[in-house]
C-alpha cells in the first residue's frame, strides 16, 4: 500500500464534491486554515476601508441616490463609503460593501460590527449635551468582547473641550465648523476623538474617532449633510 | 559539585547587570518560554514556579542524548498544570530504546510578591510506569527585569544525586508496584532521599534567555545504555529564544556530554484571533416608521423572511402568525453561537413581520434528525429597545423565556424535501503510540451518503477507500484476557489494506416520546468492528444543567474485510449516563454499566469548555476487570480535544476538528466506536439555556 501513487492522493483532493453547500463551505473552511498556515498570510482583520482615490468633487457625490458617509483611515490613503440602513430612535446605522456596519448617535460612533475587535456598546454622554458646552468632563465605557464571548469594558476619564470656528473644506464645500476635542484616558489607553461641528450647532460634519486597542482610529465624513436628492 | 554550580550562578549574576525586585512580565494568553524540556513550567529538565496563561494548550517536543519527548500540556485552571508525554527514553527492547506514557501534574501554590518567591510542588509520572517518577517543592524569584532564580527540593529521579535524608523522615523510597502500567501510584510520593536542584534564567534580550540549571537527575537508564549518554555533570546550560509567544526554541548543553533541543508551540483557545469574528453585520432594527406598510399575506411574509435569512445562512422551514405572536421553525447550520443565531432570526422578523406581532417564538430543528429542539421567545418591543444599549442583552435576557420545543419533528414539504445528499472527501484515520511506528496513519477517500425516507428516517453510509498509509502494518496482536471487542483493530485495517471497505451503514429512527425525552435508534453496520442495533434515549431539559442517558445495544463482530460478513460473535451493552453542566466551563459525565466486553463499571469524563466551543477534557473508565487481564496500560483512559473551525477563522461555521488521544487500546471498558453526532444529549443541549445564556452577549452581534 505504501507504493500507491501519491497522484491518486491528489486526484482524490481534487475530485472531493458533496451535494450540499454548507459540507461543501465548511471543508472549503478547513482547506483555508491550512493555506494559511502554509502560506503564512493570516489576515486577522476585515478592513473598514477600501483603496481608492481620496473623492473630492460634487459630482462624485452627486453619484449617490442615498444618504452615505465617507469613512477613511486617518493618512487618508484608504477610504469605503457606506449607506444608511435606517435608524432606531436616534441611533442611526451604516454598512460598507463588504458587510462592517457602523452605528452612531448624533456623529458619535456608538458600535460596530463585522471588524473584527468590534465595539460592541458604549456607555456616553448625550452627543448634544456634550457638544453645545464648551468644557465637560464625563465617563465613557467601551465594550467589546474577549475570545471567549465575554465583555471586555474599558472604562475612560474624559474631558470635552470646544476651541474656536475654522473652515475646512469637504468635497469642494468650505464649512464653517466649531472642533471638539475629547480627549479619554483609561489605565492602558488613551485616545483623542476630534469632532468638526456645524458652526453653532451640534451637527458633526466630520469626526477622527477611536473604535478600539486594535483598530485604534479612523475618520468619517458625514456627506449626507451634503446631499441633494 | 554544588559549589561549582553556586559559583557558576554567582558569576552568572555577576556578568549581567542586577536589577532588584522588578518583576518579570507575562504575556496574558500564550507563554511558550516558560516550558521546560518536559512541556511543564521551567527552565530545561527541572520545574520551575511559575505557571502558564490559564488555558493554554502546549505542544513541545524535546531531543538530546537519545531521548525524545513529545509533550501535550494543558493549564486545567489558573494555578494547576497537566500534561501527557509519550518518550522515547534509552535502555530497551525496542532497538534499544523504551517509549513510555507519562502524566505530570503541577500546582502553583502561590504567586510571586514583592519580597516573596513564587511557590510550586508537582508530581511527574504519577501515571504509568514510573520511569520518569519524580516530586518537587519549587521556589521562584525574579530579581529585576532580567534575572529569575529558582532553588528547590526534589524526590525520586529528582533526589538521585547529591541527596540528604527525607525532611519528612520517610528515609527509603517506597517501590511502586508497576503493574502493567497505567495506573495511578501515590505511595511512593516525597519518600526516599532528597536532593536540592537549582536553576536561573538571564533574559539577555526581548527574545533570548540564558538558562543554567543545576540537576540531581541521576539518568541512570540513559547512561546506562550505548544509545544513551554520559552525565559528566551536574550541570546543564542553555539558550531559550521565543520566535513570539506561542514558539520557542530551545538549545541546551546537557550535563557537559549531549547537545539538547526542544521545540515548544502554544495555543490559547481564550485568544481568538479574530476577537468578536468577522462575519458580516447583522441587520440593524429599522424604526417603524421605515418598514414596509404594504399589507401581506403569510406566505408573502415567509418568503420574504425565508430570502432574509437565508443570507445570514439561516434555513428558515415554518412560520405562523397568530394572536400577536410569530412562531417559526429554523434550521440552523452555520452559527456555532447561538444566542448570535437566535439575535440574527429576531432582527429579520422584526423587519418582515406586521407590527401587530409582539413575540418571537423560535423553534429549533436539528438538521440530522428533523426534532424540534428548543424553543426560544423573544419580545419585539425588548429586543428593538435594547439593541445598541450599553447592557442591551442583560436587560433583554430578563425577558427572554425558553423551554424544550412541545413539537416532535419538522415535515418537510414533499415539493421541497432534500431526501438525498452525499460528500466526497478525503479522510484520515489515525493510531498512536505503537512502538515500532509511533504514529501510524491511513489516508483515502471517503463517501458520505444519506437518504431520509421520512422526517425521523434516514439510511446513512459511509465507504471508505485507503489510498496510503501505515495502519496496515501494525505487527501488535490483540490483547488475551477478555473477549476481543476492540483491542483487534489491527487485523481489521491489515485485511481492509487498500480495499474498499463499509465503515459504517445505519438506518437511523429518531423518537420524541415527549418534550424533554429524545431517542435514536440505529440498526445495521454500526461502525467497523460491529453491526447490530443500538438504542439511545436521553431525558433532558433545557433549563436545567443536567441530563440522564441510557445506551444499549446488541451486536455482533463484523468480518475483518469490511465488507458485509458477520462473526459468530455477540456483544451487548447497556450504560445509563448523568451528564451535568458546571456553573463554570466544566461538563461532567458518569456512564455506568454493562460495557462491550461485558465488564461492569463505570466512566467518568470531565472537560473544559470554552465559551468560544473549545474543549479539552480526559476521561477513564473502570470495571471489574482486574488490570493484570486488561493488560499493559491497565484500564481505558484518554484525552480529548475539540477546536471550533470559526476560532480559526472568524467566520460564521458550526464544523469542528476533534481528537482523542488514548495510550492504549483494550478490551475491558469498551463502547461502540460513534461519533459525537451520534449521541443526542449534545445536540439537545447545545441549545441549553447555559448555553444559550453564557454566549448572551453576542446577542446583537
Amino acid at each position: 500500500m505504501r507504493s500507491l501513487p501519491l497522484t491518486i492522493l491528489f486526484i482524490t483532493f481534487l475530485s472531493a464534491c458533496t451535494s450540499d453547500d454548507v459540507v461543501k463551505s465548511e471543508k472549503e473552511e478547513l482547506l483555508g486554515i491550512f493555506k494559511n498556515i502554509t502560506s503564512k498570510s493570516i489576515s486577522k482583520d476585515k478592513n473598514i476601508t477600501q483603496s481608492f482615490a481620496f473623492p473630492n468633487s460634487k459630482k462624485w457625490l452627486e453619484q449617490f441616490k442615498q444618504p452615505i458617509i465617507l469613512t477613511s483611515s486617518t493618512d487618508k490613503k484608504n477610504q469605503a463609503t457606506l449607506v444608511s440602513l435606517g435608524n432606531n430612535e436616534e441611533r442611526l446605522t451604516w454598512v460598507s460593501s463588504d458587510g462592517i456596519s457602523l452605528s452612531y448617535d448624533d456623529g458619535v460612533l456608538i458600535a460596530t460590527r463585522g471588524y473584527s475587535q468590534d465595539l460592541l456598546s458604549l456607555r456616553y454622554e448625550k452627543p448634544k449635551k456634550i457638544f453645545s458646552l464648551s468644557y465637560l468632563e464625563y465617563n465613557k465605557t467601551h465594550r467589546y468582547l474577549n475570545g471567549e464571548n465575554r465583555y471586555n469594558e474599558i472604562h475612560f476619564e474624559c474631558t470635552g473641550k470646544k476651541m474656536a470656528p475654522r473652515s475646512i473644506e469637504i468635497i469642494e464645500y468650505t464649512l464653517l465648523v466649531d472642533r471638539y476635542v475629547e480627549t479619554c484616558v483609561s489605565a492602558k489607553h488613551k485616545y483623542i476623538n476630534e469632532y468638526d461641528l456645524l458652526s453653532g450647532t451640534t451637527v458633526v460634519m466630520k469626526s477622527k474617532q477611536w473604535i478600539s486597542p486594535i483598530n485604534r482610529y479612523f475618520l468619517t465624513y458625514n456627506l449626507y449633510a451634503l446631499q441633494q436628492f | 559539585m554544588f559549589l561549582r554550580y553556586l559559583v557558576l550562578s554567582g558569576l552568572t549574576v555577576v556578568l549581567f547587570s542586577f536589577e532588584l525586585m522588578k518583576p518579570l512580565g507575562a504575556n496574558e494568553f500564550e507563554d511558550t518560554a516558560s516550558l521546560n524540556m518536559y512541556g511543564m513550567p521551567g527552565m530545561i529538565e527541572l520545574p520551575s514556579a511559575t505557571n502558564l496563561p490559564d488555558g493554554q494548550i502546549s505542544i513541545s517536543s524535546s531531543v538530546f542524548g537519545g531521548t525524545i519527548r513529545v509533550n501535550l500540556s494543558f493549564q486545567i485552571l489558573e494555578n494547576l498544570t497537566g500534561a501527557f508525554r509519550y518518550a522515547r527514553i534509552p535502555g530497551g527492547d525496542f532497538n534499544g530504546y523504551t517509549w513510555d506514557r507519562s502524566f505530570d501534574l503541577h500546582y502553583l501554590l502561590n504567586r510571586e510578591k514583592s519580597f516573596l518567591p513564587a511557590i510550586a510542588i508537582g508530581v511527574r509520572d504519577f501515571i504509568g510506569t514510573g520511569i520518569y517518577t519524580g516530586e518537587y517543592l519549587v521556589a521562584s524569584k525574579s530579581l529585576g527585569s532580567k534575572l529569575n532564580v529558582s532553588a528547590g527540593i526534589g524526590w525520586g529521579r529528582l533526589g538521585e544525586e547529591n541527596g540528604f535524608n527525607n525532611v519528612f523522615g520517610s528515609k527509603t523510597r517506597k517501590n511502586i508496584n508497576y503493574g502493567t502500567g497505567g495506573t495511578f501510584n501515590f505511595g511512593h510520593l516525597f519518600t526516599g532521599n532528597n536532593s536540592p536542584f537549582f536553576s536561573v534564567s538571564y533574559k539577555i534580550n526581548k527574545k533570548m534567555k540564558f538558562i543554567s540549571e543545576f540537576s540531581s537527575d541521576s539518568y541512570i537508564r540513559e547512561t546506562s545504555s550505548p544509545k544513551g549518554f554520559t552525565r559528566r555533570n551536574d550541570i546543564s546550560l542553555g539558550i531559550k529564544y521565543e520566535v513570539d509567544p506561542t514558539f520557542t526554541l530551545i538549545a541546551t548543553w546537557m550535563h557537559g556530554d549531549a547537545l539538547g533541543l526542544a521545540v515548544n508551540m502554544g495555543i490559547n483557545p481564550r485568544n481568538s484571533p479574530y476577537y468578536s469574528g468577522t462575519e458580516p453585520a447583522p441587520m440593524p432594527i429599522l424604526q417603524e416608521k421605515y418598514r414596509s406598510k404594504a399589507q401581506k399575506v403569510e406566505r408573502e411574509i415567509l418568503d420574504e423572511s425565508q430570502r432574509l435569512l437565508g443570507l445570514d445562512g439561516i434555513e428558515l422551514k415554518t412560520m405562523t402568525l397568530t394572536g400577536g405572536t410569530a412562531k417559526v421553525g429554523i434550521i440552523n447550520r452555520k452559527y456555532f453561537n447561538i444566542s448570535q443565531m437566535i439575535g440574527r432570526v429576531v432582527r429579520i422578523l422584526s423587519l418582515t413581520t406586521p407590527s401587530d406581532i409582539e413575540e418571537f417564538q423560535i423553534n429549533i430543528i436539528d438538521f440530522k434528525s428533523n426534532l424540534f429542539l428548543s424553543e426560544i421567545v423573544v419580545k419585539r418591543e425588548n429586543f428593538e429597545q435594547n439593541e445598541l444599549k450599553f447592557i442591551g442583552p442583560e436587560k433583554l435576557w430578563e425577558t427572554v423565556s425558553m423551554r424544550n420545543s412541545k413539537d416532535t419533528f419538522f415535515y418537510d414539504a414533499e415539493d421541497s424535501i432534500e431526501r438525498f445528499s452525499f460528500s466526497l472527501y478525503p479522510y484520515i484515520d489515525t493510531s498512536l503510540f505503537d512502538p515500532e511506528d509511533p504514529i501510524r496513519f491511513t489516508v483515502g477517500a471517503e463517501l458520505l451518503t444519506k437518504y431520509k425516507f421520512l422526517a425521523s428516517t434516514s439510511i446513512s453510509g459511509s465507504l471508505r477507500q485507503p489510498i496510503a498509509g501505515t495502519l496496515d502494518d501494525i505487527k501488535r496482536g490483540p490483547k488475551a484476557g477478555l473477549p476481543n471487542v476492540r483491542s483487534d483493530f489491527m487485523h481489521y485495517h491489515r485485511d481492509i489494506s487498500s480495499n474498499l471497505f463499509l465503515n459504517y451503514l445505519t438506518l437511523d429512527q429518531y423518537l420524541k416520546p415527549s418534550s424533554n425525552l429524545y431517542a435514536l435508534v440505529n440498526i445495521g453496520f454500526l461502525e467497523l468492528m460491529h453491526a447490530g442495533v443500538r438504542a439511545e434515549v436521553i431525558w433532558k431539559n433545557n433549563r436545567n444543567p443536567y441530563g440522564f442517558g441510557l445506551d444499549i445495544a446488541q451486536v455482533q463482530k463484523r468480518g475483518t474485510d469490511g465488507g458485509f460478513k458477520l462473526k459468530n460473535e455477540h456483544f451487548n451493552t447497556y450504560l445509563a449516563s448523568l451528564y451535568y453542566d458546571l456553573p463554570n466551563d466544566w461538563i461532567i459525565k458518569i456512564d455506568g454499566g454493562r460495557y462491550l466486553a461485558g465488564d461492569f463499571g463505570s466512566t467518568i469524563s470531565i472537560r473544559r469548555s470554552f465559551n468560544n466551543g473549545w474543549e479539552f477534557g480526559a476521561y477513564a473508565t473502570l470495571t471489574d476487570v482486574p488490570f493484570e487481564t486488561w493488560g499493559e496500560g491497565s484500564f481505558d483512559k484518554g484525552i480529548t480535544i475539540k477546536a471550533p473551525i470559526n476560532w480559526f477563522t472568524g467566520k460564521k461555521s458550526r464544523s469542528y476538528a476533534t481528537a482523542t488521544i488514548k495510550p492504549i487500546t483494550g478490551d475491558g471498558g469498551a463502547k461502540l466506536n460513534l461519533s459525537e453526532q451520534n449521541y443526542l444529549y449534545y445536540r439537545v443541549s447545545e441549545y441549553s439555556n447555559k448555553n444559550i445564556l453564557d454566549n448572551w452577549t453576542r446577542v446583537f452581534r
